[in-house]
């Protein structure tokens, strides 16, 4: 008979293949991205004006 | 979801339809091409153009040929073909209207690119009065205008016919798409034909002295801003759906994606005063106002781009990838038809950032009126949108013409997007860098009388022209590729790739279909957003402006 440890194993990759933890990392850097950019315009604007 | 109407193949005569769009797209794609090589030649300040072409008329033929020639041409054939995949095959009456469409279009833009030629109309794209064209240019606009609200007709009466069909279910999601985007654009564009028909035209034909140059410019803007949405939601209907298909993924959400959509038609109109902030004649409050819906607009691109991680880590996740950005290495970095729109994506992250720097009221001054500006939208409409619009082409053409991509045409559409992105990179970038140094747009070669300033430009404008080189190379490539596609690939079966949800028994709300709603809300927030300021820009109006040829 099959080891009861093997579908426990099965049962962790089950979980890992639908976590979407890249795309929260992944919107975190789209979203810091954008703030260093508009912080990086907004000093200029600041020093300019 | 089961849909009966689909077709495996586009039929033969929509394809026939669809192809002669894409037929006047890559001759505009040459043209305009060619033109914005001269222009970032002679803004170098080491050529001249021969023969006494000024400079400005080749800035128009490029901003008109591309931006609005090559964009709406394509995007009406891509839109034909994906309504006819997912929604069955064109009625003749359907197809006729598509065919009365594209021959105004084409008549259109045959007027109005001859008097550019003619130097009759060198008022740049955007056509800003007091500047005054030849009359049979306007005409010429407004037949491009009134071809594509024909062609779009022929999308919404097979809309139409395909929800009389299947009642009570949501329609196939390409169609959605392309019906949405089609709304937004006829919304869209009565703003400038009514500038172009009511003000522009009876002015150059001297029926009236003067022009309100506000009021133009606010028609313009009412339509310009949609209409940079108008370019980009093809590209996302290939992120969306066509993409996933060709990964071997599955759509992240059928309703986000339409919900999306929806988001775009509402607040893409009620925006255009982000592009008349250093203007006067409009309150504040207003340009206020219309900065926080430009904002709100940002939302559907942001859905968008977490549906496309999504997309990408379920799929690598599912193929066995682990760790944080294990999923990467799992996408198929050898297929053009993905490669190519997903360089356009990654793309879209520094565009999107500049367009939030740029609509952000007082901030707009850092930037107003140079060069980063032409930077952006080169970043957007030229790279984001045109790449994914090749990315389609590498399936489409073939698709339609009964051919297939080969190997070496696969190839060779990546080393096109690689050469692509290293032109952008030095064109771009070096215009978003001289305009944050003030180097104006639209100006031909100056050294502005040995100022010390306009000397810091220099450096960045032989980048520019460095840039413009190798991108022509890339435009070269891709016809070439085009021309293969369409008449010298062998003959065979080249797949349309829809995707399918991730949840095949999620049924996208009906709500989305309800357009009395959604078109209702678009008319509110265009009348609560527009009105007001509109009628302090007639009723508090300076004396209208004489028409200029300064050309």
């Amino acid at each position: 008979m099959a080891k009861t440890e093997l579908s426990r194993k099965t049962k962790t990759e089950i979980e890992d293949s639908s976590s979407l933890k890249g795309t929260l990392a992944s919107v975190f850097l789209l979203g810091f991205f954008l703030v260093i950019t508009w912080i990086g315009v907004y000093l200029l604007f600041v020093s300019r004006f | 979801m089961f849909n009966p109407a689909a077709n495996l193949k586009v039929d033969r005569r929509d394809g026939k339809l669809a192809m002669a769009h894409f037929y006047v797209a890559f001759t505009a794609l040459a043209i305009g091409g060619l033109a914005g090589l001269l222009q970032t030649l002679v803004r170098s300040g080491k050529f001249e153009l021969p023969a006494g072409i000024g400079y400005y008329q080749i800035l128009t033929v490029h901003g008109v040929v591309l931006g609005l020639v090559l964009t709406t041409f394509f995007i009406m054939g891509f839109q034909l073909a994906a309504t006819s995949k997912t929604s069955g095959t064109f009625t003749k009456k359907q197809r006729i209207t598509g065919w009365v469409g594209f021959w105004l279009m084409t008549a259109g833009t045959v007027l109005a690119a001859t008097m550019i030629l003619l130097n009759e109309a060198t008022v740049l794209y955007t056509f800003y009065a007091p500047l005054q064209a030849h009359a049979l240019y306007y005409i010429g606009l407004t037949l491009v205008i009134v071809g594509s609200w024909v062609d779009g007709a022929a999308i919404i009466m097979k809309y139409a016919e395909w929800r009389r069909k299947n009642p009570g279910q949501p329609s196939p999601l390409l169609t959605f798409m392309s019906l949405v985007n089609t709304m937004m654009w006829i919304v869209a564009t009565i703003g400038v034909a009514s500038t172009v028909l009511f003000q522009l035209l009876p002015w150059s034909l001297g029926i009236v002295e003067t022009v309100n140059i506000g009021v133009s410019r606010t028609l313009f803007w009412y339509f310009g801003h949609p209409l940079v949405y108008f370019w980009l939601l093809p590209a996302y209907m290939a992120w969306y759906v066509v993409i996933p298909k060709v990964i071997g993924g599955k759509i992240f959400s059928d309703s986000l994606a339409r919900m999306s959509f929806i988001l775009f038609l509402l607040f893409s109109i009620p925006v255009g005063f982000h592009h008349q902030l250093m203007e006067p004649g409009i309150d504040p409050a207003w340009k206020f106002l219309q900065v926080i819906l430009t904002f709100l607009v940002v939302i559907p691109s942001l859905m968008t781009a977490f549906s496309l991680f999504a997309t990408f880590e379920s799929f690598g996740r599912a193929k066995g990838a682990t760790g944080l950005f294990g999923w990467l290495k799992k996408l198929p970095w050898g297929d053009a038809r993905f490669v190519v729109p997903f360089i356009g994506m990654v793309t879209f992250i520094p565009a999107g950032a500049g367009g939030i720097v740029n609509a952000s009221h007082q901030m707009n001054q850092v930037v107003h009126n140079t060069i980063w500006v032409t930077g952006h939208f080169h970043l957007t409409v030229a790279t984001s949108v045109v790449l994914t619009f090749f990315g389609v082409s590498y399936w489409l053409i073939p698709h339609l013409t009964g051919r297939k991509l080969t190997k070496a045409m696969n190839k060779l559409g990546i080393i096109q997007a690689v050469i692509w992105s290293i032109g952008m990179t030095f064109m771009s970038g070096a215009m978003h860098a001289a305009g944050l140094l003030g180097a104006p747009r639209r100006s031909s070669y100056s050294e502005y009388g040995g100022a010390a300033q306009a000397a810091e430009w220099i450096p960045y404008q032989v980048a520019q022209a460095i840039g413009g080189s190798i991108l022509f190379l890339g435009i070269i490539l891709m016809l070439y590729i085009f021309i293969n596609l369409a008449f010298f690939a062998p003959k065979g079966e080249q797949e349309f790739p829809v995707g399918e949800a991730a949840d095949e028994a999620e049924k996208a709300p009906m709500v989305f279909e309800n357009w009395k709603l959604w078109l209702g809300i678009t008319f509110v927030l265009i009348l609560f957003a527009y009105t007001i300021p509109f009628i302090d820009l007639i009723q508090n109006a300076p004396p209208g402006a004489k028409g200029y040829k300064l050309w």
